[in-house]
């Protein structure tokens, strides 16, 4: 069986600037992966090339998620497929409301996997119960959407989309900056509920916290546009303690 | 139901109109015969007339017919209101027992071509006059495909509240005008639903002290749209919300104007407007605040925003302060921009299509105009009207412009 995620050699551009550069990782399914590194490594591009924004040229390598290859999908086609992405920055849509997004998202990964819409009622009791669970206001579902909510409020409704979506693949993309201990706890227990032997998660952290909450199978340091270390989750508490100087030079090292 | 909305203007036969209809109309017709030559003499403003610089109004009645639209039917019967409808300048159906005996126009000969040539052919309007708070809001729907001039009247006694809704959904050309007075601690809400035609209104609004007047505009199709409102804040601790939403699509021109007064100390007014503008649509954005010197502690503030779905699509926004005060509180922004891709990707990335999810954006920055109405019933019926002239715009541009 093919893996979940196989990214073999990626090169990704904006413009004249190479930002991937020559980037390998295999996912398998129920894995769950973190990916740290320093700022400006590339790792957010990383998720945004995975997930199908516009505006990166894809200059060398593969993408292959459950099979399919992402280079022939668009973003929304990749999400219907099982792809979900936690944004670093979510974004602040005015006029719309969490409920009526989240509506319009769901029903459409719904109909994209050949489901039917689910009825206003069914929706309105998962959406609750979802929210709840993350320990959210169900004022904040009737809210435009992520518009005043703090920033931790902000990573909380990221995890609610994907409590909603029931992706294959997650990633996330620094979940954790921004939540208080306490809400780090509960947006972990939603991330933890989701993991399954089908699935997979790909977690972007800058602390060795988060992983104590979610145990990642595989740590992979990144620099410079690549993966160049790998290992188990002892990976994490060393840089930890020695932080990412070996890295830096042996990013400038490979460029 | 799929409509032409018919060409070629009365207007520019008002001689002629006006013989015709002369038996119809009331008041005094000598009076209405001065106005219709001192109309003439002026003539249609032309761009040279500050209040009109962007919006030429000769050119745009002589357009020739390009565009064939379907009309959206607004459903307020949840809101159980008092209905009136005005067909081809007639009252044709008085279906709640509303007093609308019609007062014919005073003459003002010193008035602007547009008011003149009002009070010279308007042969009906809405007449509400209310000493005390009606249960129930009143619509006031304008249909047909001939010209008409309409003047509505709406006087509030002190503290008594009621809520309007001008329902514009006639063919052809049309010279409405409301005056409205509001007394003391009066509250009105006005609402104006504009669809279809060639449209030209003129709003004036008194108020005294403490009362209050929320206008919401919502001009969402036709041929011309030019909805001008005239607040005079003369008493203090009176308020102006004034709000509008625009979705302009194919060649219509859409104009909203504002000239905001604050005659008395501790007057408070609040714009803001919405205008995203497809395929070759104009919008026009003009909102003058005049602060008069006595008027001390005026908090005036103004917020212009447009979405600009077409490279053909074009805006003129002008917000203007005159502050003669020295204690105010003015601001005004104007804000021009496009649909935001990581907003569109944001959605995308969560399984809307890219069609959909613009659609989304742009309900969602029209529909900003809601947060000022507070009647959910009402709102509803805004949103769902909103909603079909999108599902429409999205049919005919976006998707011929993803083709390409
Ligand atoms: N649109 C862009 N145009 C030019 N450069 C860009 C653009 N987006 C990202 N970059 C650059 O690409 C590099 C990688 O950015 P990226 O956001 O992927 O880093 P990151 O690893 O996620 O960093 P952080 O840990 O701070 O979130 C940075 O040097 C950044 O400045
Ligand atoms: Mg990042």
């Amino acid at each position: 069986m093919s893996a979940l995620l196989e990214i073999s050699n990626l090169q990704a551009a904006i413009g004249d600037k190479t930002i991937l550069k020559g980037l390998d990782l295999t996912i398998q399914a129920g894995e769950v992966h973190a990916i740290m590194g320093p700022n400006g490594s590339g790792k957010s591009t990383l998720s945004y090339v995975l997930s199908g924004k516009d505006g990166y040229d894809i200059t060398g390598g593969s993408m292959h998620f459950d099979g399919q290859d992402l280079a022939d999908l668009q973003a929304e086609e990749r999400a219907i497929a099982g792809l979900f992405l936690a944004f670093q920055y979510p974004l602040e849509i005015p006029g719309v409301t969490n409920m009526t997004f989240l509506k319009t998202a769901l029903n459409a990964v719904r109909r994209g996997r050949g489901e039917d819409d689910m009825d206003a009622a069914s929706f309105l009791r998962l959406a609750r119960e979802k929210s709840r669970a993350l320990g959210m206001d169900d004022d904040m579902l009737k809210r435009q959407l992520n518009v005043g909510f703090s920033g931790g409020e902000k990573k909380r409704n990221e995890i609610l989309q994907m409590a909603m979506l029931e992706p294959k693949l997650a990633i996330l993309d620094e979940t954790d900056s921004g939540l208080d201990i306490d809400a780090l706890k509960i947006v972990a227990e939603g991330v933890n509920a989701q993991r399954s032997p089908e699935r997979g998660m790909l977690v972007i952290t800058h602390y060795q916290r988060l992983l104590d909450f979610i145990k990642p199978d595989v740590v992979h340091v990144m620099a410079n546009g690549r993966i160049v270390r790998s290992g188990g989750p002892e990976l994490a508490l060393e840089l930890e303690k020695s932080g990412y100087a070996d890295y830096r030079a042996e990013g400038v090292a490979h460029a | 139901m799929l409509i032409t909305v018919p060409k070629g203007s009365l207007m520019l036969n008002a001689l002629a109109h006006f013989e015709r209809a002369k038996p119809q109309l009331g008041g005094d017709v000598e009076a209405r015969a001065q106005a219709l030559q001192q109309a003439e003499l002026l003539g249609l403003p032309t761009r040279r007339v500050e209040a009109w610089h962007y919006t030429d109004l000769p050119r745009l009645l002589n357009r020739s017919a390009s565009s064939s639209d379907a009309l959206t039917v607004n459903d307020f019967s949840a809101l159980k209101p008092h209905y009136l409808v005005f067909e081809n300048g007639h009252l044709s159906a008085d279906l709640a027992q509303l007093s609308a005996e019609f007062v014919s126009p005073d003459a003002d000969l010193s008035a602007d071509a547009m008011t003149l040539y009002n009070q010279a052919l308007a042969e009906n309007g809405l007449t509400l006059k209310l000493d005390k708070s009606p249960e129930a809001i009143v619509i006031v729907e304008t249909k047909g495909s001939e010209a008409q001039h309409l003047m509505h009247r709406v006087r509030l006694s002190a503290g008594v509240k009621a809520t309007v809704v001008d329902d514009h959904a006639a063919l052809g050309y049309s010279n409405v005008i409301w005056q409205v007075e509001l007394a003391a601690d009066a509250e009105l809400t006005l609402v104006h639903m504009q669809q279809s035609g060639q449209y030209v209104g003129h709003c004036t609004v008194d108020l005294a002290t403490n009362a209050q007047f929320k206008q919401i505009t919502l001009l969402t199709g036709g041929d011309v749209a030019r909805h001008a409102t005239d607040v005079n804040l003369q008493q203090s601790g009176a308020k102006a919300d004034l709000h509008s939403a625009i979705l302009g699509r194919a060649v219509s021109h859409n104009d909203v104007t504002y000239t905001i007064n604050h005659q008395a100390a501790d007057t408070h007014s609040h714009t803001t407007s919405h205008q995203a503008l497809a395929d070759s649509a104009r919008g026009v954005f003009q909102g003058k605040v005049i602060v008069q010197r006595d008027a001390q502690r005026v908090d005036a503030q103004m917020q212009a925003r447009a979405m600009m779905l077409s490279s053909e699509a074009e805006i003129n926004a002008k917000p203007e302060l005159e502050i003669y005060a020295d204690d105010v509180v003015c601001a005004h922004g104007t804000a021009i921009g496009e649909i935001d891709a990581d907003a569109l990707f944001f959605l995308r990335a969560r399984g809307i299509d890219e069609a959909s999810a613009r659609q989304l954006l742009i309900s969602g920055f029209v529909e900003q105009l809601l947060t000022h109405c507070d009647d959910s019933a009402l709102a509803d019926v805004l949103r769902h009207h909103i909603e079909q002239k999108i599902s429409a715009l999205t049919l005919t541009k976006l998707e011929a412009e993803h083709a390409v």
